[in-house]
């Protein structure tokens, strides 16, 4: 069966791209209780960041990435200077519905923005590698490898960060206890701050990752923010490790319907697992009892 | 001790009133935690020992009044910064971080300090004060027997190294031999000269310990005086404590 080995590439990296937008999203979904449904539109906009960097502004293909996660950062951060904090500060109770609302309002001003300064065609994404390694007996694209690696490297350094660093535990005690942490000394806003903007990096990234293999365009990010949210749910909002470790799974499995009974079956099966799960399991696979925060 | 010189005491409340959506909890009192003093809040649950804690570290917003620590003015100011201005609230059911380690909570407590050296000598201290948590370091919070969480808890708070410690029911659902370890520590607490402020229920707990006992009845302060001037008036006891 030589036809598992370019299955299980496509299924993994696929894995990788689902693991890394899922990231961001919960995150921030752990730490503020928010569903940022512009998660997709700063995916696009790393993509046409750097696009740009590098088609426009002739810069090597690397400062296109750094392009990419710069821009996603300000991103972030201005939906929480913006939209996020007012939004939490005026009307706490209603938070969570509102920011749903608000952040898919700036999803459609970013998309069209993207829109009219780029125009509707497809661009092909110029940071991606060319050629095929040969590892044993399976061939892979240099890209592929370089998504896998690219996920990994940032989901280790965003591990690391959460459990070894000062800043990074303030994240997690924010995300577990609010009040307790701001107790403590912990600017819950300064919190919320950073991770939006980190998570707007991660999806930055993400984006031209995502671009590489598929193409550019102004709805690049939808497809990977709805699998995100989609690894979220089964897994259990919140949930990090839990949401990677779907990420893979299900990309994996997706690849193999894919193959096996036609790729117009992905999605669908996706779908119906979801459902099977929020049945068996309504906090999804790994998730505890909701709290509501904010 | 911070600012030992000056004479302020360690907390001063004025005309506090705070309360919750339209609804005022406290209306308007005032009492001091002079410096290494045990002050204790005892009155029937629901009317406002929790809140007043929670409105002197900010977490509700005072609708009229002062709070001064150390003689600086911090009302109004947001949790973050009056923790900063050197107060620790250990609060009620112990909000630890259920997901963390014994040591990442501890570690959480000293946020604001940025010197290993002073982080190290203080969890040093804690590990000492509170042997169980040593043993319990690298437990996740969330797998601790009340006891255990009530000390992380009160760990958690002395991290802070701060001299003012505001304690909410540290008694509340534990075991007689445990409330008593609990008040030990605290006894060992104030002995080291640190000003306290206390939210308690039963008065006979804190006789030994508390400098003034000052008794919250719907949102103000209907008593004050020394525990066993308290203990001794049975019509208080009767009416405001069910005892």
């Amino acid at each position: 069966m030589d036809i598992i080995g370019p299955v299980l590439v496509a299924g993994l990296t696929t894995g990788a791209l689902y693991a890394l937008a899922t990231l961001g999203l919960s995150l921030v979904w752990g730490a503020l209780g928010m569903l940022n449904m512009a998660h997709g539109a700063m995916l696009t906009l790393g993509g046409y960041a750097a696009f740009s960097a590098v088609r426009t502004l002739g810069l090597p293909p690397a400062l296109g990435v750094v392009a990419a996660a710069a821009a996603g950062v300000a991103a972030g951060a201005l939906i929480h200077l913006l939209v996020a904090s007012p939004l939490a500060r005026r009307s706490p109770e209603t938070f969570q519905t509102t920011i749903m609302i608000a952040t898919f309002g700036v999803a459609i001003a970013l998309e069209n923005a993207i829109l009219t300064v780029y125009g509707g065609q497809p661009f092909g994404q110029p940071v991606a590698l060319r050629g095929f390694a040969r590892v044993g007996p399976v061939t892979a694209p240099w890209q592929n490898l370089l998504i896998m690696g690219v996920a990994l490297a940032l989901m280790g350094a965003v591990a690391l960060y959460l459990t070894r660093t000062r800043g990074g535990r303030a994240i997690r005690a924010v995300s577990q206890n609010r009040e307790a942490a701001e107790l403590l000394g912990v600017s819950s806003q300064g919190v919320y701050l950073r991770v939006l903007a980190l998570s707007g990096g991660l999806a930055g990234v993400c984006g031209v990752m995502v671009s590489s293999i598929t193409q550019l365009s102004p709805t690049l990010g939808g497809d990977p923010m709805l699998k995100a949210f989609i690894m979220c749910v089964v897994a259990g909002l919140g949930n990090i490790p839990g949401a990677i470790a779907a990420s893979f799974g299900l990309a994996i499995v997706e690849a193999f319907v894919q193959y096996l009974a036609g790729a117009r079956w992905g999605f669908p099966t996706l779908l119906a697992i979801v459902i099977l799960v929020l049945v068996w399991r309504p906090n999804g696979l790994f998730g505890r009892a909701q709290v509501q925060r904010l | 001790m911070r600012d030992a010189a000056t004479s302020a005491p360690a907390l001063s409340v004025e005309g506090l009133a705070s309360g919750y959506a339209g609804r005022n909890v406290l209306t308007g009192l005032g009492f001091e935690v002079p410096k290494g003093g045990c002050v204790t809040i005892v009155g029937p649950n629901g009317h406002g020992k929790t809140t007043l804690l929670r409105t002197i570290s900010g977490l509700l917003r005072a609708r009229a009044g002062r709070v001064r620590i150390d003689g600086r003015d911090v009302t109004g100011l947001a949790p973050n910064r009056i923790a900063a201005a050197g107060v620790a609230h250990v609060p009620q059911g112990d909000l630890l971080f259920p997901q963390m380690t014994v040591a990442e909570n501890l570690l959480m407590g000293a946020y604001l300090e940025t010197d290993a050296g002073e982080i190290a000598r203080r969890l040093a201290y804690v590990y000492g004060l509170l042997p169980k948590l040593a043993e319990r370091r690298d437990q996740i919070a969330a797998s601790l027997s009340g006891g255990e969480r009530r000390m992380a808890g009160i760990g958690r708070g002395l991290m802070m190294g701060a001299d003012l410690l505001l304690i909410d029911e540290p008694s509340l659902g534990l075991a007689p031999i445990i409330i008593e370890q609990i008040y030990g520590v605290i006894g060992a607490l104030k002995a080291e000269g640190r000003s306290i402020l206390l939210v308690e229920e039963n008065p006979a707990r804190v006789a030994d310990l508390a400098d003034a006992i000052h008794l919250l009845d719907n949102g103000a302060l209907v008593w004050s005086g020394a525990p066993q001037e308290l203990l001794a008036r049975d019509e208080l006891l009767a009416t405001y404590l069910g005892g």
